[in-house]
């Protein structure tokens, strides 16, 4: 069985993957392909969010009793990255690469400094606190699946 | 415990700013000492300018800018919260910058008690880090190979500092110590042991991160930090042995920092990003540069004539020293400084203003610029190790004008920084001012 850890950072991985496919796609002027592929990303991106916040971080936190803690910054780097894709989703619309790149450089770097705070702490974390939790996994692996990539 | 529920205590943008802002002024200083100095600094790697512009260059610089990023990515990367960091930041700041300078002074022999105050200096703020940093560091569970590594790194950076002081005494003649034996193995502990072991616990994380390559293979990340301390210790014998015998010893250093610039190419052929961007062409130079430094050493191995030479040392010293671990820092430097500036002004924006994104921060144009500025300075200290009499000066030159042109572009984002900060507080003041009076 997979642990919490070994499936959301596949899942990041997954993400990272599809945001290398729009920066080549806009390196090469398909604006078209490009803001489909975006599209994809953000779909999956927020997905991931999405589970995280209604499924793994409340089980955490009743769990642990701790609601101020990890998950809470978490969240509010969840509202940073929203904004972040939202802004570069208006840079794909605009056909601004330059703009896009600025802002998918700085949703690059925010993502991945948030994934490793989560992949080296907060899931190690989620897997020693909720590994008595059968239903947890397969409820988060619904969750995720549901963005349909 | 502790250190996870407050995980998100990144200090404040001016705890690690203040190592990166100044640290650029010490290969200033470095190519202004040889500027003036001219070809005699380049007689051999003992001349006193040489050893300080050495040191300018590896404490002023790289140790500098190496400390302060520690105080910003360990509770990022590891959870490992440095208590009071503010605080910590500047004590250390002050101490690592009047200690470089005093060092530098020693060499020169510009003032009699200028090595036993380095010691102190550098002995308080260095060692006194090390301290902290062991201490926020306790129990936090290994649970990636960069954490182990940092630990691994931080023995070899007290390794480099016990030998440093006492060489500084054994110098300013307290104490007596054989000075050239001393300095090779000071010179392991330094560059290998705490330098390339920082580098790989750093590049790690970075590298797939920033530019999405697959990860460091998993017996790579086991294996390369305790084999390196191992390749230091190991070479920390070599004067005790015959000559035949010492090179063997020095051999595993080498070959294992060989490996992490192949392993660490290797990997970036693999990025996944559309282009390489200014950090990521920094990082192939210290690769490569780092590649040819390890072929030299092997060809001097081979060649006697050229392990006789004087010059080999220093074209070796500057691959390794500016050519590499300067050229890395750099590249990280224009990563590291956009990302904080730009999440500093949006926390303090509070999503009612939008903070310039990164490479409005700091244009990309700009990083280039900069790179071939600093291509250029490699290649000319390269050539005047060769032809010493016709190009020291312009490498001197060269060096503090690839230096100044980066302490402008952090200069510029700092401004940037402090204009946005004010506008944001100005706009968020205003937002009170019209909700008090709608109140009223």
């Amino acid at each position: 069985m997979s642990s919490i850890r070994e499936f959301m950072t596949d899942d990041h991985r997954r993400c990272d993957d599809v945001f290398a496919e729009v920066e080549q796609a806009v390196t090469a002027g398909e604006w078209s392909t490009a803001r489909d592929t975006f599209a994809r990303f953000a779909a999956a991106v927020l997905q991931h969010f999405a589970t995280e916040e209604s499924v793994l971080f409340p089980a955490f936190e009743q769990r642990t009793g701790m609601t101020m803690g990890p998950t809470q910054v978490m969240r509010s780097e969840h509202v940073q990255m929203r904004e972040l894709i939202a802004a570069a989703e208006r840079a794909l619309a605009a056909q601004d690469a330059d703009d896009y790149a600025g802002n998918a450089e700085t949703l690059l770097i925010m993502m991945q400094q948030h994934n490793m705070k989560e992949e080296n702490i907060l899931y190690p974390m989620c897997d020693q606190h909720l590994a008595d939790d059968p239903e947890l996994l397969p409820q988060i692996e619904a969750g995720i699946a549901a963005g349909g990539k | 415990m502790q250190a996870v529920l407050s995980f998100d205590q990144a200090p404040p943008f001016a705890a690690p700013f203040r190592f990166f802002l100044t640290a650029p002024l010490f290969p200033l200083l470095a190519g202004l000492l040889l500027l003036i100095e001219g070809p005699p600094a380049l007689a051999s790697r003992w001349t006193p300018a040489m050893l300080a512009l050495t040191h300018l260059i590896a404490v002023g610089f790289m140790l500098q800018a190496m400390l302060g990023a520690m105080i910003q990515i360990l509770p990022v990367v590891a959870g490992a919260n440095l208590p009071r960091p503010l605080l910590v930041a500047r004590a250390l700041h002050l101490l690592l910058v009047t200690g470089a300078l005093a060092l530098a002074a020693g060499f020169l022999g510009l003032f009699a008690s200028a090595f036993p105050l380095a010691a102190v200096l550098l002995g308080t703020g260095v060692g006194g880090f090390a301290l902290i940093a062991a201490f926020s560091l306790r129990g936090i569970p290994a649970t990636s190979a960069s954490i182990r590594s940092f630990r691994l790194a931080l023995v070899g950076l007290c390794g480099l500092l016990v030998l440093g002081i006492m060489l500084a005494g054994g110098l300013s003649g307290l104490w007596r110590v054989p000075l050239i034996d001393l300095t090779r193995v000071h010179v392991n502990w330094a560059l290998a042991g705490w330098g390339l072991a920082l580098l790989s616990a750093v590049a790690y994380v970075v590298v797939p991160m920033f530019q999405i390559t697959p990860a460091y293979p998993a017996r790579f990340t086991r294996a390369f930090g305790p084999a390196l301390l191992i390749a230091v210790l190991l070479a920390s014998l070599a004067p005790l042995a015959a000559d035949d015998v010492a090179e063997l010893l020095q051999m595993p250093v080498i070959v294992l920092a060989a490996i992490f610039c192949g392993t660490t190419l290797w990997l970036q052929a693999r990025s996944k990003r559309a282009r390489p961007d200014a950090t990521q062409k920094f990082w192939r130079l210290a690769m490569l540069a780092g590649l040819a430094a390890a072929l030299l050493w092997a060809v001097a191995r081979i060649v006697p004539p050229l392990a006789a030479w004087d010059g080999w040392p220093l074209l070796f010293g500057i691959l390794v020293l500016v050519g590499g671990f300067m050229s890395v820092i750099i590249g990280m430097l224009y990563k590291i400084i956009p990302f904080l500036i730009w999440l500093h002004l949006q926390n303090r924006g509070k999503g009612r203003v939008i903070a310039p994104n990164m490479k409005a921060v700091l244009a990309e144009s700009r990083m280039l610029r900069h790179l071939r500025l600093h291509l250029g300075a490699c290649a000319l200290l390269l050539a005047a190790v060769v032809w010493p009499a016709g190009l020291a000066h312009l490498a001197g030159l060269a060096l503090m004008v690839a230096s100044g042109y980066l302490f402008t572009n952090l200069l510029a984002a700092a401004r940037l920084y402090r204009q946005h900060a004010a506008r944001v507080d100005a706009v968020l003041a205003e937002a009170v001012h019209a909700v008090a009076k709608e109140g009223a």
